[in-house]
């Protein structure tokens, strides 16, 4: 645990801190002049293809792929429904549980390619985190990301809840949700698979599962360097890299 | 794990044998199948040089059916009325975002150029790539393409002439110029400068909105591109070609990468790589418009169909 890189994975590759995160989320946006469209395209795209890499559908013992993709109030909450999205393009059976929906023109455009697309949205949550692991072969943890501090509102507190005692893989977008984005929580979910976006976060270091995932291949050179953030290269056209 | 240009190949033949679908050529009889050993293709060689006539099913296609096109049975080829009113609906009924679809087409291109012709296949001493981006949604696309290009490598410079204001365009110059890639002032006069500074050239200048008469600077920038000799790809339509009906003594690209479902004008495409990009059409639109897409190959974003 010495040197900048102070974390698992290759060497140099820094985790950040929760501010860095906000900072280079800003940048992009404002600097870069990228949209959250975009981006959000991008990155929901990434944590498709690292599922479908990771859970190929031939390795569903459900008689569907079925997953279900929970999403939370905010950006990760957009990113559930892009990777949702890009999931049925790829023949998943996505079902989505969406209870705090944004009313941005962004969210409600997502929410109606989701619809278009026949992906259903639950009513309500499985109340038995045994009824999830009958119905489903994977769920997508899209509750909160990079941005999360503080208590968890209701309804996600009960959902977290339920969520901790499923015993089918979770695949977590950017921060397995209720962790402290820097410290962890070692009580919290435990997630079988991770996706970071744009670079992993300290929180990643306490990250136990079994595939660790970099996504979201846009962050410029420019921007790269300034942060140091030492990503490997990206494999070929690929717009996800396997880290563990 | 093996290096970035060992995937890179594995990729590339994964999705020739899978877009290479086993089919007939009715009017002549004989059929090919899966794999590059089966390839007529492999029997003529592959000569890279151009004009040659890919060893296929040769221009005279069978016209009957549905699919009175190259390509895999059934695959439609779409007029151009039709590309406008799927593209009509993906915005309308989908509520897509154009920002959401061109960043997915702009990725498909930058994908199908790089599995086509790798860096390492440049005789330039840098992989360098002229995009020629059009006033319109293609010339964005191109904009999308070259941004995408240079985060797999490759060094773009755009020649942008005629620049939208809207935010969208002005938000994607921005995110160019800040990827450090030049914009030309001004056009290469020469064909031969344009051969001896790139080894591909993007075309994003026309798409399948185009009609009428070609106007300046688009002119004299297309005559100039009919000379040049290194590839050129083509996003969606050739530009200078009439959507429907081609234009046989318009530019001639080596690969075409069309966005969607390929158009009409696609039938008279003699490239060596034609691409299907854009993977994000809703199955029951698919099935509206009868569009008999092939699969895409696992999670690709890209499909090769010749």
């Amino acid at each position: 645990m010495h040197g900048p890189s102070a974390g698992p994975g290759p060497a140099g590759l820094r985790f950040l801190g929760q501010e860095e995160a906000q900072a280079i989320d800003q940048e992009l946006f404002t600097e870069y002049k990228f949209s959250v469209d975009q981006l959000m395209e991008l990155a929901g795209l990434s944590c498709a293809t690292a599922i479908a890499k990771a859970y190929p559908p031939s390795s569903f013992t459900t008689s569907q792929p079925a997953v279900l993709v929970v999403c939370g109030p905010g950006n990760n909450g957009g990113d559930g429904l892009v990777c949702a999205r890009h999931l049925k393009m790829f023949g998943y059976q996505p079902t989505v549980y969406y209870p705090k929906r944004s009313s941005k023109p962004l969210f409600e455009g997502l929410t109606t390619q989701c619809k278009k697309m026949d992906i259903p949205f639950l009513p309500e949550f499985p109340t038995e985190a045994a009824f999830i692991d009958e119905l489903y072969g994977l769920v997508v943890d899209a509750i909160f990301g990079f941005s999360f501090t503080g208590a968890v509102r209701e309804p996600f507190g009960s959902i977290l809840s339920t969520l901790e005692r499923v015993t089918v893989p979770i695949a977590s977008i950017d921060i397995p949700s209720g962790w402290d984005v820097e410290k962890g929580k070692a009580d919290g979910l435990q997630p079988d698979m991770l996706i970071s976006l744009t670079a992993p976060k300290k929180a990643a270091m306490h990250f136990t599962g079994r595939y660790h995932f970099l996504g979201g291949r846009f962050v410029p050179p420019a921007l790269q360097e300034k942060y140091a953030l030492n990503l490997p290269a990206y494999p070929g056209t690929d717009c996800v890299l396997q880290l563990t | 794990m093996p290096g970035p240009r060992a995937l890179l190949g594995l990729g590339l033949l994964a999705a020739a044998a899978a877009a290479r679908a086993g089919g007939r050529c009715p009017e002549r009889g004989w059929s090919w199948g899966r794999g590059w050993n089966r390839s007529w293709g492999r029997e003529r060689g592959w000569n890279r040089s151009r004009g040659w006539e890919r060893g296929r099913c040769l221009p005279r296609r069978a016209m009957h059916g549905p699919s009175a096109g190259p390509g895999p049975a059934g695959l439609r080829f779409l007029g151009q009325e039709e590309a406008q009113a799927i593209d009509q609906e993906l915005f309308t009924e989908y509520k897509f975002s154009v920002d959401q679809l061109m960043e997915l087409a702009g990725l498909s291109c930058a994908t199908a150029i790089a599995k086509a012709y790798p860096p390492s296949s440049f005789t330039t001493s840098q992989p360098a790539v002229l995009v020629v981006c059009g006033p319109g949604n293609n010339g964005g696309d191109g904009l999308v393409c070259a941004r995408h290009l240079k985060m797999f490598g490759y060094q773009p410079t755009v020649y942008y002439p005629k620049r939208s204001s809207k935010p969208l365009f002005e938000g994607l110059t921005t995110q160019c110029k800040k990827m450090d890639i030049p914009f030309l002032p001004e056009f290469p006069t020469e064909a031969a400068f344009i051969d001896e500074l790139y080894g591909l050239v993007v075309d994003a200048i026309f798409g399948f909105s185009f009609t009428g008469a070609v106007r300046e600077p688009f002119g004299s920038i297309l005559s100039t591109l009919e000379r040049v000799t290194v590839p050129i790809a083509s996003i969606d339509i050739p530009s200078g070609w009439d959507v429907e009906k081609g234009k046989a003594d318009g530019l001639q690209p080596d690969m075409l990468i069309s966005l969607t479902a390929p158009k009409k004008a696609a039938m008279h495409f003699t490239g060596r790589y034609h691409f299907l990009g854009g993977r994000f059409v809703p199955p029951a639109l698919q099935e509206k418009y009868a569009l008999n897409l092939p699969a895409y190959p696992g999670t690709d974003c890209v499909l090769q169909l010749t």
